[in-house]
């Protein structure tokens, strides 16, 4: 009897944090990585990432995630060639976009420039002005392969594991909110 | 339980009701789906959209006809003009507006464009995109007969291959330009018309093609 009892019970008190501890391991190997570039954040250069990225704010030169979601937030402001598997545009974009997958141009997005890309999509109320190449998936992917350059030529590291909302991968900016 | 949860997750939410917006009308065209036909047969054509920016339109043409599609808003121009006062000097604008080289697009749609043009902007346009249309190409248009007051713009709506849903909006009011068939033929020189409708709406729907 006495065994029996030692048996049922348990030989280790039970952590107080296992379940969190479980919550966490499959939150963590279930979430989406995303970036995300504040409002306060100007960018001049090249960026590129291998993660989804959210911009709120300005970047300037050419975007490349070409594996990877690119959102362009309510309150981002690009003036950039940009290149991704599949482009979100709630904001402003003054430049060509070419998507292997999508581009989604929402309400309050407004875009200045060329799209090329297998499916595009445009919210009634959003600004367009440009042309529209609606290739098919393997041409529209051949021509991203071709304008790829030989290097990486990273200059903003968004490739760190999750950020919290808000944070900034590889950018730290102590600037006041220009908005 | 749980089977009787997991019903319950999977019932379709009740649909938040449509409100289709009462001004919109759906006009069924003839002319239409032959320029669609004529864009079928042009390997990734090249179309050039003179009206505003319609997303479904653009879905419709990509998912069809896997195209490259240049979105022109001629109609914007003009109601700036027309804004400013400024419709007369519509000519001289248009004669520069467009950049697409000569023999450089397979599909036009012009929609009822000319209907807001003078006689001087209507022959400057007309000539600039029959000189951009390639051989093989064609160009929709539609021209209304009766010299109304026009107060408001028609947004065309691709309903299906072959109706078109209008959805309007204002515009500074002007009368509309009337155009004979022949003077519309002549505007369109280098063009053949392919295809001639006149609809229960007085507009005349024409398809021009390059031979």
């Amino acid at each position: 009897m006495f065994k029996r009892d030692e048996a049922v019970k348990p030989s280790a008190p039970m952590p107080t944090d296992g379940p969190r501890t479980e919550t966490s391991r499959i939150s963590e190997s279930d979430m989406v990585t995303v970036g995300t570039i504040g409002k306060s954040v100007v960018i001049k250069g090249e960026l590129s990432a291998s993660e989804d990225l959210t911009i709120e704010g300005q970047v300037e030169g050419k975007i490349e995630l070409r594996q990877n979601i690119l959102t362009i937030g309510a309150n981002g402001k690009i003036k950039a060639s940009v290149f991704a598997k599949a482009v979100i545009v709630q904001g402003e974009v003054h430049g060509n976009i070419t998507a292997t997958e999508k581009v989604d141009i929402r309400d309050a997005g407004s875009v200045d420039g060329d799209l090329a890309a297998p499916r595009v999509a445009i919210a009634d109320g959003a600004h367009f002005r440009g042309s529209i190449d609606m290739q098919r998936a393997g041409e529209a992917k051949a021509l991203a392969d071709a304008t790829k350059p030989a290097g990486d030529g990273v200059k903003v590291d968004a490739s760190k594991p999750a950020v919290p909302a808000g944070a900034v991968p590889g950018v730290t900016s102590n600037a006041p909110q220009s908005r | 339980m749980l089977k009787w949860g997991s019903r319950l997750a999977e019932s379709p939410q009740a649909a938040p009701p449509s409100t289709p917006p009462q001004a919109d009308t759906v006009v069924t065209s003839k002319v239409f789906p032959r320029f669609l036909a004529a864009m079928g047969h042009q390997p990734s054509p090249v179309l050039l959209d003179l009206g505003p920016v319609v997303g479904s339109n653009v879905s419709f043409f990509g998912e069809r006809l896997a195209c490259k599609l240049y979105v022109e808003d001629v109609y914007s121009d003009i109601e700036a003009h027309a804004k400013r006062g400024e419709r007369g000097q519509l000519a001289q604008f248009l004669a520069t507006r467009l950049t697409q080289a000569p023999d450089s697009v397979d599909g036009v749609l012009c929609w009822d464009l000319f209907d807001f043009l003078d006689r001087p902007a209507g022959l400057v346009l007309a000539g600039q995109l029959a000189r951009m249309v390639r051989k093989g190409g064609a160009l929709y248009g539609s021209f209304g007969t009766t010299p109304t007051e026009l107060k408001h713009y028609t947004r065309s709506v691709i309903a299906s291959e072959d109706s078109l849903r209008h959805r309007v909006s204002a515009a500074t009011p002007v009368t509309r330009t009337v155009l004979l068939t022949r003077d519309i033929i002549k505007m369109f020189d280098g063009l053949i018309v392919a295809e001639s409708v006149l609809l229960k709406s007085s507009t005349r729907e024409t398809l021009f093609r390059r031979p």
